[in-house]
């Protein structure tokens, strides 16, 4: 197990949401679930809260992370991560999912 | 036959949200609380926020529900000690207000990672499902999914004043692996699905009055089948578990030796076997009916 936590600079989310938190994805072999919540944060960063079964590829994770920071408004909002061995394109789709989810609910 | 999603591939949330009046489904326990089990970490195993077990209140045909819905693909959908406490819990509030409780069961039974404490839980989950059913409140287990429901969830199952099943759902207490490993390849060919099937899918389960309900691999047809045995209980007393009892010796007599799964079809009245094979859940309760 290796767990870690970092914020990253990312654009504020919409002041409105669907939903205070989104999920995405189950915690299995190769996958991953990804919880999204809002509130309460620095408006200007994402922070991170990794923690997964296959420890050594922190690097990996932190520059995913960084990317989708980068790509999405998400500033303000707290992700946390239980990972069971997701390859890097699989977090970039799950966090992508529990984004969509939040902004405009399950459907 | 259906339009929609087929139940089986849906995720726990996504079942409930379609088995229950739109947007009346209130989690209990949701994922930010973080109710996790103390367990998993120290084997190296990651947990999950809402430990494998999605519940809560909801609607349903405007009758207010408790119902869970177990995750699958999180170790299997087997009970932790934390996932059990959230069963009982659901149960006990259920009996508490009176109100119906549905339990979509994805399991292969107590998870081994957690030893006794699932095994309680599971045993502490029997008896709050006693507690709704000696209070006259329904108790309904859904078997419809990938995994079935064995071991302790079968148990389970059985518990329940009722059970509706897919023909897709598998209900017993070994599954066809373990089933295997202690008997050989002979005895239990666990890849052979149209043998895993016939004995422990839904058409065999409600041929043999297992089950209750034999309908599609939809939420809507689910929905349905459960609406209708909402207002039903019976309490579990001496009687009714002796009488079971006589049923299941009966069975056993008469099946004990057979080792043909058709032939415990056609000994409860299907006359075709080839065509009950290929026919729907709905059409195998219809002809069934036909041939008894």
């Amino acid at each position: 197990m290796e767990k870690f936590a970092k914020a990253f600079p990312s654009k504020p989310l919409a002041a409105r949401t669907a939903k205070p938190w989104a999920l995405a994805g189950v915690v299995g072999s190769g996958n991953l679930e990804v919880l999204l919540e809002r509130g309460g944060r620095p408006s200007g960063t994402m922070e991170c809260h990794v923690e997964t079964s296959i420890p050594g590829y922190k690097a990996s994770w932190l520059a995913a992370l960084a990317d989708f920071a980068h790509n999405y408004p998400a500033g303000g909002t707290k992700v946390t991560i239980n990972d069971q061995g997701a390859p890097p394109v699989l977090v970039n789709l799950r966090l992508r999912q529990a984004y969509d989810h939040l902004i405009k609910g399950d459907k | 036959m259906t339009r929609g999603p087929l139940f089986h591939e849906q995720t726990a949330r996504q079942r409930i949200a379609a088995l229950v009046d739109p947007g009346s489904f209130g989690e209990l326990l949701p994922p930010p609380e973080r109710i996790t089990s103390p367990y998993l970490a120290q084997l190296g195993i990651p947990v999950s926020f809402d430990d494998g077990v999605v519940i809560g209140r909801a609607k349903l045909g405007g009758k207010k529900i408790y119902i869970a819905a177990q995750v699958g693909q999180f170790v299997g959908g087997a009970v932790g000690e934390i996932h059990g406490a959230k069963l009982t819990g659901l149960f006990k509030a259920a009996a508490r207000d009176r109100a119906p409780c549905v339990l979509l069961i994805e399991s292969g039974g107590v998870r081994l990672h957690e030893g006794s404490a699932g095994e309680i839980a599971i045993a502490e989950t029997m008896r709050a499902i006693f507690e709704c059913r000696a209070k006259k409140v329904a108790t309904i287990a859904v078997i419809g999914s990938d995994i079935g429901a064995y071991g302790g969830m079968g148990i389970l199952s059985t518990c329940c004043d009722f059970r509706v099943m897919s023909e897709h759902g598998r209900l017993g207490i070994s599954g066809p692996i373990v089933i295997e490993k202690w008997m050989g390849k002979k005895a239990y060919d666990s890849s052979n699905r149209a043998l895993v099937w016939k004995t422990s899918g839904g058409k065999t389960k409600y041929l043999l009055g297992d089950a209750d309900a034999l309908v599609h691999d939809d939420a809507g047809a689910i929905r349905d089948a459960v609406a209708k045995l909402l207002g039903r209980s019976s309490a579990v007393t001496l009687k009714s578990v002796k009488a079971r009892q006589k049923e299941l010796e009966k069975r056993l007599k008469r099946f004990g030796a057979t080792t043909d799964p058709n032939d415990v079809w056609k000994g409860m009245g299907v006359r075709d076997v080839a065509a009950a094979s290929l026919a729907s859940g709905p059409e195998f309760a219809a002809m069934t009916r036909r041939g008894k």
